[in-house]
């Protein structure tokens, strides 16, 4: 099968350039100035619209196994698919968790059985993700996964975090952190003028740093690559900028909601569970912070904590609510929404959504679109606006802050190893 | 012209609003010396008391206000019910719904649990105290006792003793109080205080004595009996020792300032017990104030509604 993707412009991780791509099997075959129609089966025309190298999302939860009524790896696929993104990494907070070879191997297995888009599990730091013994990484990596993470509970013992980061070196499975001092987070929303004007019970934002410090000292005593999950505040960035100019092997993602959405916007909408997300949404002042990290590169990729939750789980008094949204779906349009607002480029979108998570997770055929590379491509219309409303949500679970948001930029075409996986 | 649906906290109320229902309330003041201490306001109306939390004394506050205003009233308690076979509180207000209810009145230990209810229900609400966010009737209350004290409502120092962080009635007097004109202090060590308070129409001090000083009102809260295991101050001794309140103390107040406490008071904690005979007739002409109270606000959302 070869496809054609013609008079298109595409988005590099340090250019744009317009040319035709022809995709030849799972591989880009050739990248070139004008490629006949002739030499394909089919032809996409793309004048005027732009095409990426398909997104990679460090960070999702597929429920899976567990809750599957709340998503599954195939409406996960699907909805993946239709936000672009073609390799994924679950979280392994699932019932039970992720963290032998049996499980992860059963998920690696039926999610290329599915075919849609790569799925990778994440496999726990420790069994049962209890923070007691480390995990099997190397059945683990044996099984498929690319990293290791205890996610929402996170490694309390400094020592047993410092023995996996030596540990994992052996697989070089990556380590991804989940950086959170429970002690200072026992809240639902962040400690701000607005949770004391309501008496909510608040999450300092120093839970984040204070944790992000002590990862970074670990990284830097063991010598070893540490990645922090969905960061959410200003002073977690001055500690992380601090730490890549010493180049200690930090590397770290924020999401979506952090550099579109702040504390007053829970307020704004008289405390919709949906806005109930952890780490909480941030003040203004972390809005901008997140910005201009994603700008510098302070910030690696973005990810999307894509957090499915069922009706009801929602459907609760803020505080009595679950943590999470859903994100797949809106990630490029929330991140092309900061470059309408020329915050970012283009080619940053790129370098943040495909080209960095594939350097930090080692696949080296992926994040870029270049002659011999995976086919993983998607090609966008930037011109045209799209409403969020519930129906055309593909996820399985609908809560999402951004429910009526008119967004901007619209996936066209996900094609996910050569084979078009998402057409609107 | 009272217009509000709901009545779920002080803080976007304004002046106006509030001298509405404390001169209602000064209306209903009256009927409990009647003879027959009851009005048909609200005759062939359900009020439902759907209290989430346990409560005694404000559910029996508004049981009454109801009953004197000749509503049919409905007590649910979430003890003895279907929230403890999983109910959400959704659905039991839902449930109570269907049976066409006109007003309810709610208290969860959740904050802001009565926003959500109210957004998702056609009946009134009143909060009758949500988790920390607010406790309005209890500040009205408390208002109405200084009014009918000091003769007046603006100007005043008033000045909040205690557990302010997580106290729902904190909240409702400051902004209460605030919206009237008066200039609130807020007097607590920083742990019981919380760091965002200063966001809030306030002025801080952990000083006692300053807080006190020339002050027309003190208002004296519950020392939760846990802060000690949560790590929040290290003793009761020391407690009192900074922020109870004795006679040496309330010398620097103004001779008619007037001292409240919504109860249950630990006495010999927060305030100290020889203070009680002076004191304990002040609390008991807020419990009767807080029927009036009551009854103003249940008679004007109904008026609302209608």
């Amino acid at each position: 099968m070869k496809i054609l993707i013609k008079g298109a412009t595409l988005v590099h991780h340090d250019r744009t350039e317009k040319k035709d791509i022809l995709v030849k099997d799972s591989t880009i075959a050739k990248v070139s100035k004008k490629i006949s129609s002739q030499e394909a089966d089919e032809v996409i025309r793309a004048s005027g619209k732009f095409v990426f190298a398909g997104f990679i999302d460090m960070h999702t939860h597929l429920r899976t196994p567990g809750r599957e009524d709340e998503e599954t790896l195939l409406s996960g696929a699907l909805a993946a698919a239709k936000g672009g993104f073609t390799t994924i990494l679950c979280m392994p907070n699932t019932t039970p968790p992720i963290d032998n070879y049996e499980i992860a191997f059963w998920i690696r297995k039926v999610s290329q059985n599915i075919g849609i888009v790569d799925i990778y599990p994440v496999g726990t730091i420790t069994k049962e993700r209890k923070g007691k013994e480390l995990a099997e990484f190397g059945y683990l990596k044996e099984a498929g996964c690319l990293a290791v993470s205890d996610d929402g509970d996170p490694v309390a013992s400094s020592l047993l975090l410092r023995r996996a980061l030596e540990y994992a070196k052996m697989y070089n499975l990556l380590l991804i952190s989940h950086a959170e001092e429970k002690s200072l987070a026992a809240g639902v929303m962040l400690e701000s003028d607005i949770s004391a004007k309501w008496g909510m019970p608040a999450i300092a934002e120093v839970a984040e740093s204070v944790a992000v410090a002590r990862e970074i000292e670990l990284a830097y005593f063991t010598a070893s690559r540490l990645h922090l999950a969905h960061i959410s505040r200003r002073r977690s960035l001055r500690l992380i900028e601090c730490a890549k100019k010493d180049k200690i092997g930090i590397s770290c993602e924020t999401c979506p909601h952090y550099f579109s959405l702040s504390v007053k916007d829970i307020e704004r909408n008289n405390f919709h569970a949906n806005f109930k997300v952890n780490p909480p949404l941030g003040t203004e002042d972390d809005k901008q912070a997140i910005r201009k990290a994603l700008k510098s590169g302070v910030i690696d990729c973005i990810a999307t904590d894509h957090a499915p939750h069922s009706f009801l789980e929602k459907e609760k008094s803020f505080q009595e609510a679950s943590f999470g949204m859903i994100g797949l779906e809106f990630a490029f349009s929330l991140s092309y929404q900061l470059v309408k607002e020329k915050v970012l480029s283009l080619e940053v979108i790129a370098d943040r959504l495909s080209y960095r998570p594939a350097k930090i997770l080692g696949l080296e055929e992926r994040g870029e679109i270049r002659e011999g590379l995976r086919a993983d491509l998607v090609i966008v219309d930037l011109e045209k606006e799209w409403v969020v409303d519930k129906e055309s949500i593909v996820s399985r679970s609908k809560n999402t802050p951004f429910l009526g948001r008119k967004l901007p930029g619209v996936v066209e075409y996900t094609i996910s190893g050569g084979k078009i996986v998402y057409k609107k | 012209m009272w217009q509000r649906r709901h009545l779920l906290g002080l803080k976007d109320l304004d002046k106006k609003d509030i001298e509405l229902i404390l001169g209602q309330a000064e209306y209903f003041r009256e009927i409990p010396r009647r003879q027959i201490k009851k009005v048909p306001s609200l005759r062939g109306k359900t009020v439902v008391n759907l209290f989430f939390e346990p409560s005694t004394r404000t559910r029996i506050s508004f049981e009454l206000a109801a009953k004197r205003l000749s509503a049919d009233v409905i007590n649910f308690s979430s003890s003895a019910s279907s929230i403890q076979k999983g109910e959400s509180i959704l659905d039991t207000l839902k449930n109570m719904e269907a049976y066409a209810v006109d007003i309810f009145v709610i208290r969860h230990s959740f904050s802001a649990a009565s926003v959500y209810l109210a957004q998702r229900t056609k009946a009134c609400v009143v909060n009758a105290g949500d988790g920390a966010n607010e406790h309005p009737t209890q500040a009205l209350l408390d208002m109405f006792t200084v009014k009918q004290r000091l003769k007046k409502l603006t100007g005043l120092k008033v000045v909040v003793v205690g557990d302010i962080a997580y106290s729902r009635v904190a909240r409702s007097n400051i902004w209460g109080f605030s919206h009237m004109g008066c200039e609130v202090w807020l007097c607590a060590p920083p742990t019981l205080l919380g760091r965002d308070f200063s966001a809030l129409p306030v002025r801080i001090t952990y000083d006692l004595r300053k807080a006190v000083k020339e002050a027309d009102v003190i208002i004296m809260l519950r020392l939760q009996n846990e802060r000690q295991s949560e790590k929040l101050i290290p003793s009761l001794r020391e407690y009192r020792q900074h922020f109870g309140l004795n006679p040496d103390i309330l010398k620097g107040a103004r001779r008619d300032a007037v001292i409240m406490h919504p109860g249950p008071v630990n006495w010999d904690v927060e305030i100290a017990s020889s203070l009680k005979e002076k004191i304990m007739p002040s609390i008991l002409n807020q419990a009767s104030n807080g029927l009036a109270v009551r009854m103003a606000v249940l008679y004007l959302l109904k008026g609302a509604a209608e």
